[in-house]
């Protein structure tokens, strides 16, 4: 891929570099790598090349349980459908599945994708099958959901998810037992108590550095205390928690992401650590859409494309503990994203149905996953088709 | 002091009562071919209708006003030929992972309307119905395959012994609503049994035959032949080994194949991951062969190819030569006559508001083929609001959205 524009924040590379692809790995990654060296070159001029992109917050245990709601349900959604065409090459499912019903999941869906499917492990053992059984505390087994990690699927299992529940803080308490007992990040989604419970005495005293609050930017203080308060300030001890090594996930789902919360957050200096959809039915034709309009949102609040990069390659692969994703180095699978970035006049919707307007946007111009070409938008790397017949 | 409170009820009442619209698209490009209307209109949508087609409706007549000044209004976009009957099997197409769920590609390429091309069979149409066409956003209509257990793979495919044209057309009848048609496809044997069945369903039930791919030992002039005038052939340009491409080496339509066309055998695309070839697709655009339809044959494998969407499809055509009304005209009225669906592809009033507002982008596009092979353009169509039965189920940059204040 000859002289694109490379961002790898990893490597600290920001600029003008070809990459070579040898196999399903990256061979090379250098300036002026002659054409002559490779069986098929393609010309990246003036597209942005990245590492393949990581969305840390996804739903895809789609399945046919037409009662069931994320878990093997209809909400879910099958991955590569969304995947390839946002630039991403990696998803990491957000306690679709417990440990009860993981195997299936993973029969089912991540061995039959060609994106890379990683998962967080609900504490819940059977996952996000209802809203109501996601309230069932007995079915929070730390030992049962750490013994599933570390003994059965490490190299698939990358966190602990703990979500929808309408108590105290049991269930992170749990989630944070099993997240220690298997060295893993929890993800907690603190979205539905009633009153709401306190984000600070989570961030302070109940998640450790390293552990993810997802839906940062959701409004909806009845039931989620927010971060932005109602003066449009972002509260204090936010920050105080961003530096005590909470990690911040956007997960923009379909009723996670309001412009109250996060054009302030963007003009007070507190940015995400990590920019992600919570793709699934519902989100999915909604103002999330993919993950590169996602991006493009941050993108059009003011972040620098490097700094939008940064949080979909390697913050998020260094959240989960995957140092091998989300970037470009010699020897790493080759998975790669090239962009172009749209000029013109655009609007991005949040999910109260309001909107921003802005002038960029990124658009996927190539997806390549472990060396193949899965997304090529515009045909960048496919001879015109008189070639054809003038070959014949 | 007392007036004040008056006047304002009086404001609300008139408010209320004028808003008769729950929607008001207006100073688009409407083109609408069933209607020949081809002009700058303003579109009204109530109770999941259209209301009213004209000039200058006013604003204060709708709740909620969108300006789509620069883009062309459409009826909502008809794609005949998809694979939709998703399900968990592993390697299949009936009820299996090959398949896909409509609404995650439909809305956002301005589709409201999918025809599932005889995933299903008489004997899991049921489950197709209820696992999918009662959950979907998207209007779902069928082909049913002749074969009983519709594309559930080999050997079943193959047995011609589940080829049963009574119970096909007695499903038929049982959903008229939703079965448009009968299919014939994926059958590699000699006999001509069961194209023989799947056309007696379709005279039985009065409705298309739809002919797929994968019949390897029917020659291509016997299948046209056999075809009577409103039948559809798929994957008209297509170039595999199964099957004899519509032009021949030279560059040229075989004649029998324009006869066929003149006598009413409607072409569509089905583009897929194999059925579209330029080398087919441009000299036979060049001499005459036009699909009537842009089906996609979106599925599985299909999906991230050269295919992308139907609306990609249709951007193709627009830089092969077609005209956008010739190319929406395609995409919506003929699609929706050829399934005999009087109701669908237009925006007639009274008829469901399932409507498409498209961008023609300027710039420098590709567009692939199955063969890997590509064509430069200069157009590319945009969903940017699409709308089923009066709800917006897709608003790319917020046309319908209040600006943020901070």
């Amino acid at each position: 891929m000859k002289g694109g524009h490379v961002i790898d924040p990893k490597n600290r590379i920001d600029t003008v570099m070809d990459i070579a692809i040898t196999g399903n790995k990256i061979s090379q990654v250098a300036r002026n790598i002659p054409g002559s060296n490779a069986k098929k070159v393609i010309d990246v001029k003036g597209l942005y090349v990245t590492p393949g992109i990581i969305d840390m917050h996804v739903h895809v245990f789609n399945g046919t349980e037409l009662d069931a709601y994320i878990a093997n349900g209809l909400t879910s959604l099958p991955p590569d459908g969304f995947t390839f065409r946002a630039g991403v090459t990696t998803v990491v499912d957000a306690g679709s599945s417990g440990w009860r019903n993981f195997r299936l999941f993973k029969k089912q869906t991540i061995d039959r994708s060609q994106t890379r499917v990683l998962a967080l492990l609900n504490i819940v053992g059977n996952g996000m099958t209802s809203r109501f059984e996601e309230q069932d505390v007995t079915d929070m087994n730390p030992a049962q959901t750490a013994n599933m990690i570390k003994k059965l699927f490490p190299d698939i299992i990358v966190g602990i998810k703990a979500a929808h529940f309408w108590g105290d803080f049991t269930q992170v308490d749990r989630a944070v037992e099993a997240g220690k007992l298997a060295n893993v990040p929890v993800m907690v989604d603190f979205g539905e108590h009633d009153p709401p419970n306190s984000i600070e005495d989570l961030f302070m005293k109940h998640l450790r550095p390293g552990d993810i609050f997802t839906h940062t930017f959701s409004y909806g203080p009845a039931n989620r205390e927010t971060v932005v308060d109602e003066n449009g300030k972002v509260k204090p001890f936010v920050f105080d928690a961003q530096k005590r090594g909470i990690i911040f996930d956007v997960g923009h789902g379909g009723g996670a992401f309001s412009w109250r919360q996060a054009v302030p957050s963007m003009q007070q200096g507190f940015r995400p650590n990590v920019i992600s959809t919570d793709l699934h039915s519902e989100s999915m034709n909604g103002g999330m859409k993919d993950l590169s309009n996602v991006m493009s949102k941050f993108l059009n609040m003011g972040m620098s494309l490097q700094d939008v990069i940064l949080r979909t390659t390697w913050n998020p692969a260094t959240v989960i503990k995957r140092p091998e994703l989300g970037n470009l180095s010699v020897g790493s699978e080759a998975d790669i994203a090239v962009f172009s970035v749209r000029k013109g006049d655009f609007g991005f919707v949040d999910i109260r149905r309001t909107k921003i307007k802005g002038t960029q946007k990124l658009e996927t111009e190539m997806t390549i996953r472990a060396g193949k070409i899965v997304w090529d938008l515009n045909g960048i790397s496919m001879p015109l088709w008189d070639t054809e017949v003038i070959k014949k | 002091m007392y007036v004040l409170p008056a006047l304002f009820l009086l404001g609300v009442s008139f408010f209320a009562r004028a808003q008769e619209f729950d929607l008001l698209i207006k100073n688009g490009r409407v083109i609408d071919p069933k209607n020949k209307i081809d002009a700058t209109l303003d579109v009204a949508v109530a109770n999941g209708r259209i209301a009213k087609v004209d000039k200058s409706i006013q604003s204060a007549r709708a709740k909620k006003v969108i300006d789509a000044s620069g883009l062309l209004v459409v009826p909502g976009l008809i794609d005949i030929h998809t694979h939709v009957f998703v399900g968990d099997r592993a390697g299949k197409f009936a009820d299996g992972i090959y398949s896909l769920s409509p609404d995650d590609f439909t809305f956002k390429s301005g589709v409201t309307t999918v025809v599932d091309a005889g995933t299903s069979g008489w004997r899991n149409f049921p489950a197709f119905k209820t696992q999918v066409i009662d959950k979907s956003q998207t209007r779902i209509l069928s082909f049913l395959n002749i074969a009983g257990n519709g594309m559930s793979g080999d050997p079943d495919q193959q047995d011609m012994n589940d080829m049963d044209a009574k119970m096909t057309a007695l499903t038929v009848q049982q959903n008229p609503d939703i079965i448009v048609g009968i299919k014939i496809g994926h059958f590699e044997g000699p006999e001509w049994t069961p194209f023989d069945k799947a056309l007696e369903a379709a005279k039985k039930s009065n409705i298309p035959l739809f002919v797929e791919c994968h019949l390897p030992q029917f020659s291509l002039e016997d299948q046209l032949n056999k075809m009577r005038a409103g039948d559809i052939i798929t994957h008209s340009f297509e170039k595999v080994s199964e099957r004899m491409p519509v032009v021949d080496d030279e560059g040229h339509v075989r004649p029998f194949v324009l006869e066929a066309q003149k006598r009413g055998v409607l072409f569509d695309v089905g583009h897929g991951g194999a059925g579209f070839w330029f080398s087919q697709a441009i000299p036979a655009f060049k001499q005459g062969l036009i699909p009537n339809s842009f089906g996609s044959d979106l599925h599985r494998f299909s999906m991230n190819s050269g295919m992308k969407s139907m609306l990609n499809i249709m951007s193709k055509y627009l830089n092969m030569g077609m005209t956008i009304e010739d190319v929406i005209l395609r995409a919506t009225w003929n699609a929706a006559k050829s399934i005999k669906r009087d109701d669908l592809g237009n925006l007639g009033e009274g008829m469901a508001a399932d409507i498409a507002v498209l961008n023609i982008l300027n710039g420098d596009f590709g567009f692939i083929d199955s063969g890997g092979n590509k064509i430069k353009g200069n157009r590319k169509l945009e969903a940017e609001l699409t709308i089923r039965a009066g709800r917006i189920v897709w608003d790319l940059n917020g046309l319908s959205a209040q600006e943020w204040k901070n």
